[in-house]
Formats: structure tokens, C-alpha cells, sequence
């Protein structure tokens, strides 16, 4: 049996993806439980914006296959594929159409959870920009477009699936080890100095979506001031 | 018959006496609207001391008494037939169900009469960790009923 491989996806990658798909999970839950909660899920928001962030910045700095211009799905290419003549390594054009289509909607979903409110007593961070009427309607296009990720999510397992059964490849070894079985180009490049400046992207954009460039709020009056009448 | 008359004249005095005394519809959505903006503001008092750095407990006991208070105000005479349409502050956001789906009803107003009034005996014991945790609870009641009676915009 033949042992070789080959590294195709860098760390970095692995741990967003797989942070990622946690960070999915308990913003799921703890949106639809809501309540005490809300906290939470509003700390696992600026937590998906920094790592969508990161994957931008790796994406343009990374290793090979993590690179957006390496597996960017041109209808030629995704018409090559669908007609079973594309050679490629990394991801092919209908996977790079899901993971554009995921990074979308989910800077989509970070983004207006920001401005959001639940009607209760949770207000998104930036929720002040945008102010009541139209934190309502960024508010429901952020339900709605929860949805949408739940659709992206289930179309994604159910490929990971199509491929381990009908096309006897196994997609998720690769992302948890990093190797590919066979032989193929490894991944280049992505070093401690794109890593560093794809996590200063990410703090950036962290620190921002807490809203550390807004006006400082009006200090709160002193304890006890509210009048007993 | 003159008797008979008067009886009938005292008869339609009376309805029209009960009748203007009835809540107009746009009233009744105002007031609940209201009711609802005043709890926002007390629900914002009680976050903000349980997860401040300071717990203020006199803040929160007024907070916590005046949301048991409107929940305990039989707001629900508010919900006239036929206003699941109109206006008071602003268009009302209540889903025709809540006319409709009474047992439903019954459970998440109740689920929220009961936090509201725990809410207050738990803001009267002044421990900052259990109002956190009877706030969060809170909470959920509201989105309990909202997830089902309200109009997402």
C-alpha cells in the first residue's frame, strides 16, 4: 500500500475551520435559547468576527490551498469540474463555491448581529449606529440569514458525505491532519510572519465590532441617583 | 307603557354608559406598547447592575417590583378582539394566533407572571449572582412569547 501524502492544509486553516464550526453551534443554540444566554452569543459573534476576519487576511497570505486566488470557482472552472475533466488539487470549483458562499453569509450574519437587538434587553455592540428602526431591520435580515447558514451547513456535511461514500474520498482526515493521501504539490508559504499579520487583522477587526472606534457612552449617573417618586 | 319606555331609555343609557367606558382600540395598543417600553427600560436598569462592575441593589429592586408590577396589572384585558391590526405608538406587532391559540398563551404568560415575581423576591434578597441567573430566566419568558406572538420585522 502506498503511504505517501502530502501537506495541503496549513494549521492556521484547520484550527479556523474547526473553531469555526464550533462558534456555529453555540451561536445556533444560544441565539434560539436566548435569555440569559444572549450574552453569550453576542461574546461567539465578535469571536466568528475575528476568525472570519483571520481567514480573509489567510486567504490572501496563507499557505497555497488556503489562497482565494488558487481555488476562486470561474464558471470555466466549475464547468470543467461538473464535466469531469478539472485536475486540480485543494479545493475543486464547487467546494470553493460553498466555502465563498459559508465565508459570505457569515460575514453577513456577524455583521448584522452587531446592530441587532432581541426586543428584550440585548443590544449587538454597535447597535447605537444604527439605532432602533434600523437595528430592527438589520435584526431580521440576521434571523433570516440563519436560515440560510443552517442550509450552507447541511449542503456542506451532506457534500463531506457524498464524497466519503460515493466517491470513496475522505475530506475530513485532510482538514483534522493537514495531509492528503497521494501525491500532489505541497502547500508553500503561510509562515510565522503572514500568520502574524492575518491575527493582527483579526484583532483589529475584533476590536472594532466591539465598538472601540465609537464615542465613549455618557458616564452613568452616581449609584442611587433615580428619585423615589 | 310610559313605564315600559322608561325602562327601555334607562336600559340603552346603561349600555351606552358601558360603552364609552370600553378601552377604543388604538388606546389599548398604545397602553400595552407602553407597558412593554416601560419593562424595556426596567429590563435594561436589572442588565446593567448584573453585569456591571457594580451591583446597585435598590436599583434593582425598583426595576424588578415595577416589571412584577405590569405583569401582574392583567395586561391582557388589553388585547381587545380585532386589535391583532392597528396602531397606537406604532403599529402593533401581535400575530393573530395570540386571538387564537389560547393555550399557548396561558403557558407563556404564565411562565412569565412566574419569573417576574420570582425576579422581584430574588432582587429583594440582593444577591447579585442569583438576580443574573433569575434575570437571564427572565428573559427567556419574554422570548418565549415573542418567538411565538410576535411579528419579527
Amino acid at each position: 500500500m502506498d503511504h505517501r501524502d502530502y501537506r495541503l492544509w496549513d494549521l492556521p486553516t484547520r484550527l479556523f475551520h474547526w473553531f469555526l464550526a464550533l462558534a456555529i453551534v453555540a451561536a445556533s443554540v444560544s441565539g434560539q435559547l436566548g435569555g440569559g444566554l444572549m450574552t453569550l452569543h453576542g461574546r461567539i459573534g465578535l469571536a466568528v468576527v475575528g476568525l472570519l476576519a483571520f481567514r480573509l487576511a489567510w486567504g490572501l497570505v496563507g499557505s497555497t490551498y488556503a489562497r482565494f486566488g488558487q481555488f476562486f470557482p470561474t464558471p470555466a472552472r466549475i464547468r470543467a469540474y461538473l464535466r469531469g475533466e478539472w485536475q486540480g488539487t485543494g479545493h475543486n470549483p464547487l467546494g470553493a463555491l460553498s466555502v465563498f458562499c459559508l465565508l459570505g453569509v457569515l460575514i453577513a450574519q456577524a455583521a448584522t448581529g452587531l446592530f441587532a437587538n432581541d426586543d428584550i434587553a440585548f443590544t449587538g455592540p454597535l447597535y447605537d449606529l444604527a439605532g432602533k428602526a434600523r437595528s430592527n431591520g438589520l435584526t431580521a435580515i440576521h434571523h433570516l440569514l440563519s436560515k440560510l447558514v443552517y442550509v450552507l451547513v447541511a449542503l456542506h456535511l451532506a457534500a463531506v458525505a457524498f464524497y466519503a461514500f460515493a466517491r470513496k474520498q475522505n475530506l475530513v482526515r485532510p482538514m483534522l491532519t493537514g495531509r492528503k493521501a497521494g501525491t500532489g504539490e505541497p502547500a508553500r508559504g503561510g509562515g510565522a510572519v503572514a500568520l502574524a499579520v492575518a491575527l493582527a487583522v483579526a484583532a483589529v477587526a475584533v476590536h472594532g465590532a466591539r465598538g472601540g472606534w465609537m464615542p465613549p457612552p455618557p458616564p452613568p449617573p452616581p449609584a442611587a441617583s433615580t428619585p423615589d417618586f | 307603557m310610559k313605564f315600559k319606555l322608561l325602562i327601555a331609555a334607562a336600559a340603552l343609557v346603561a349600555i351606552a354608559g358601558t360603552a364609552s367606558a370600553q378601552i377604543k382600540p388604538e388606546e389599548a395598543i398604545k397602553w400595552r406598547q407602553s407597558g412593554y417600553g416601560f419593562m424595556a427600560w426596567n429590563m435594561a436598569r436589572i442588565k446593567m447592575n448584573v453585569e456591571g462592575a457594580a451591583y446597585n441593589k435598590e436599583e434593582v429592586v425598583k426595576a424588578a417590583n415595577a416589571i412584577q408590577a405590569i405583569a401582574n396589572s392583567g395586561m391582557g384585558a388589553l388585547y381587545l378582539p380585532g386589535t391583532d391590526t392597528g396602531t397606537g405608538w406604532e403599529k402593533t406587532r401581535a400575530k393573530p394566533e395570540l386571538w387564537t391559540n389560547k393555550e399557548t398563551l396561558g403557558k407563556v404568560a404564565t411562565a412569565f407572571n412566574k419569573e417576574a415575581n420570582e425576579m422581584a423576591k430574588v432582587a429583594a434578597a440582593g444577591d447579585a449572582a442569583a438576580a443574573k441567573d433569575q434575570f437571564g430566566k427572565l428573559a427567556a419568558t419574554c422570548k418565549g412569547c415573542h418567538d411565538e406572538f410576535k411579528i419579527k420585522q
